[in-house]
């Protein structure tokens, strides 16, 4: 049975319930002091360990995180608790959270960019100021009806993942955005974040589950082994330079990932400027649109392009889309009688006498030996 | 039922920007176009049917069949025409490969892996070459891998130890003066073992009389040829 929503918590009279989650509720809520509506977001600390260290890790992060003040974060205006509840009063948003903007389909190259550079621009600004967020998901980005793209939710990340605990055991945070550090617990820095973002990226892009598993073992192995496929192959509308902003910003090591956000913002800006540049073509051409949507059912196949360091025996290696190879192709699931001799064997060690036939200066040598030698015996016999 | 295609032995070129996770997302952009396009000036002239072109991500593969002289020269082609800012090394081996599935899956095989694993350790333009490669080479040119000398060993991830070779044109010259060398020496000694032998038999006066006689027939012979 759901709880009974209080009148007043804090200074803030509720004026109703917006969502519910697994820690807390938020509530809409008026601060009568500034007569301003706000977002008032409670976490339970009932059944937080440690309680003590737990509030006031709570305090330091909400007042950590009420520093931020950017365009594309979420501003935080007041946080405290009462009974057994924390709570934290923040710009109320109105708009739609890129989670039910994705279920709608797969977002256009360009949005998508324009999306997640606005994302990066916010999260380089709260690492500049020692924050990470450490739960980029689409649930936590806001995207506004005529304004910028929001980032909600800094500084609760870490309560979650490090301090609380659910009654029913259950994971919290979102572990198929998480990086593969942060999902196998070890220190997370901004690079972390930059993971996370880059997952966002791809499920804008190919409007797929990119690390998508059946329980949280499974999803933690797809974070740390499963190699993306380029978003391009499933979206043709993507730009290959893209695919290289995406697969570096996924970097399974984050020591080859982007270092900051600053740098991934230099990027898309980038790839954002490209598909500007040819969105009038491409927007005039529907057959064209038809075209790429056709190609995403069959493209889900389609094997990945791994790095030097990460191919093995058994690692498929896509063909390039800017060469044609089927006649090749064809050639070697149809094979010749003479093909199938020639190259279903190792090289032959290469004789004496074929040496002498075919390389000239064994041939030579030989010749000039069979002179000699009749020289030789004209000279002794003759 | 359809048969998996088997394995055949191709020459596998691996081509590959050192950095290349490292480098922003437009330097990556510019030099993967400077990379398509210089290879595809170099293998204009092979057929269709002899090469596949593979995506890799910090390169391009190219699986040539049949031909490892086209495969040793479109790599060094590459190389050169990338060499305005394109820094590129290559790793070339002569391997298995075999087609991964139905409706162009690309291809997999050892003689990929053996090429990716190489190509590492490959500086920018330089190509280091297999000893399977080699022995490729030598089985479809027989001299041709003289120009191929030793440029150490790799322990792969499998712990296999591959031989590496890098091509050096002054091992094919050193390799003709070789030869020429020990033409001049069999010569002097065939020769010189036939008059040793019969200077044994008949003294070297003899030898010399009669070789004087000769001569002087000989020009005898030809002065009346002239004469007349």
């Amino acid at each position: 049975m759901a709880a009974k929503t209080p009148k007043r918590i804090g200074r803030y009279k509720i004026l109703g319930e917006l969502g519910r989650g697994a820690m807390g509720v938020v509530y809409k809520a008026e601060d009568p002091a500034l007569d301003r509506v706000v977002a008032l977001k409670t976490i339970s600390l009932a059944a937080a360990d440690g309680r003590k260290d737990y509030e006031k890790r709570f305090m330091l992060e909400a007042k950590a995180a009420g520093k931020l003040t950017h365009p594309n974060i979420v501003t935080i205006f007041d946080f405290g608790e009462e009974d057994d509840l924390a709570y934290m009063a923040m710009e109320l948003l109105e708009g739609t959270e890129l989670r039910a903007r994705m279920r709608e389909g797969t977002i256009p190259a360009a949005e998508s960019v324009d999306i997640a550079l606005q994302v990066a621009e916010g999260l380089a600004f709260a690492h500049e100021h020692g924050i990470v967020h450490r739960d980029v998901k689409p649930g936590n980005i806001m995207l506004l009806e005529r304004g910028p793209v929001k980032i909600m939710d800094f500084g609760i990340a870490r309560m979650r993942h490090a301090d609380h605990k659910t009654s029913a055991g259950m994971v919290l945070g979102t572990p198929r955005y998480m990086s593969p550090e942060q999902i196998t617990g070890q220190p997370v820095d901004q690079r972390s974040d930059i993971f996370s973002l880059g997952v966002v990226l791809h499920e804008m892009l190919t409007g797929g589950s990119l690390f998508a598993g059946q329980d949280v073992d499974q999803i933690a192995h797809n974070v740390n082994y499963l190699e993306h496929a380029p978003p391009s192959r499933s979206n043709r509308e993507v730009p290959q330079m893209l695919d290289f902003v995406v697969a570096r910003a996924l970097k399974k090591d984050p020591a080859v990932r982007y270092q900051d956000a600053y740098e991934m913002c230099a990027d898309l800006r980038d790839a954002l400027a490209e598909l500007k540049g040819r969105a009038p073509a491409r927007a005039s051409d529907e057959t064209e649109r038809t075209q790429t949507l056709k190609m995403e059912a069959g493209a889900k196949e389609a094997p990945l392009a791994p790095a030097a360091s990460q191919i093995v025996a058994d690692t498929r290696l896509p063909l390039s889309r800017q060469f044609d190879s089927a006649a090749a192709l064809e050639r070697l699931e149809k094979p010749s009688r003479n093909d199938r001799k020639r190259l279903a064997h190792a090289p032959r060690p290469v004789g004496l006498p074929r040496r002498i036939w075919s390389d000239a200066l064994p041939r030579r040598l030989f010749a000039a030996a069979v002179v000699a030698g009749c020289l030789g015996a004209l000279a002794a016999f003759a | 039922m359809a048969s998996t295609p088997a394995s055949v032995y191709a020459t596998v070129v691996f081509l590959r920007i050192p950095e290349f996770a490292r480098r922003p997302a437009t330097e990556q952009t510019r030099l993967r176009a400077q990379l398509e396009s210089a290879l595809a000036v170099a293998i204009a002239d092979m057929s269709e049917a002899g090469r596949i072109v593979l995506d890799a991500a910090d390169g391009i593969v190219l699986a040539v069949l049949g031909d490892p002289r086209a495969a040793l020269r479109v790599t060094e082609r590459t190389l050169a025409a990338g060499a305005a800012g394109l820094p590129l090394g290559a790793g070339v081996t002569h391997g298995a490969v075999r087609p991964a599935g139905e409706n162009g899956g690309g291809l997999l095989g050892d003689g990929i892996a053996v090429a990716a694993g190489i190509s590492a350790l490959a500086g920018p333009s330089k190509i280091l070459l297999t000893k399977e490669f080699r022995d490729a080479l030598a089985d479809a040119a027989p001299g041709a891998e003289a120009s191929l000398v030793k440029a150490g060993t790799h322990t792969d991830a499998s712990l296999r130890a591959h031989q590496l070779f890098h091509r050096d044109p002054r091992a094919a010259r050193a390799r003709g003066r070789r030869y020429a060398l020990a033409g001049a020496f069999l010569v002097l000694a065939l020769v010189g073992a036939g008059v040793g032998y019969r200077v044994s038999l008949e003294g070297a006066q003899g030898f010399a009389d009669r070789v004087s006689a000769t001569l002087r027939a000989g020009a005898h012979a030809l002065a009346q040829r002239l004469g007349r």
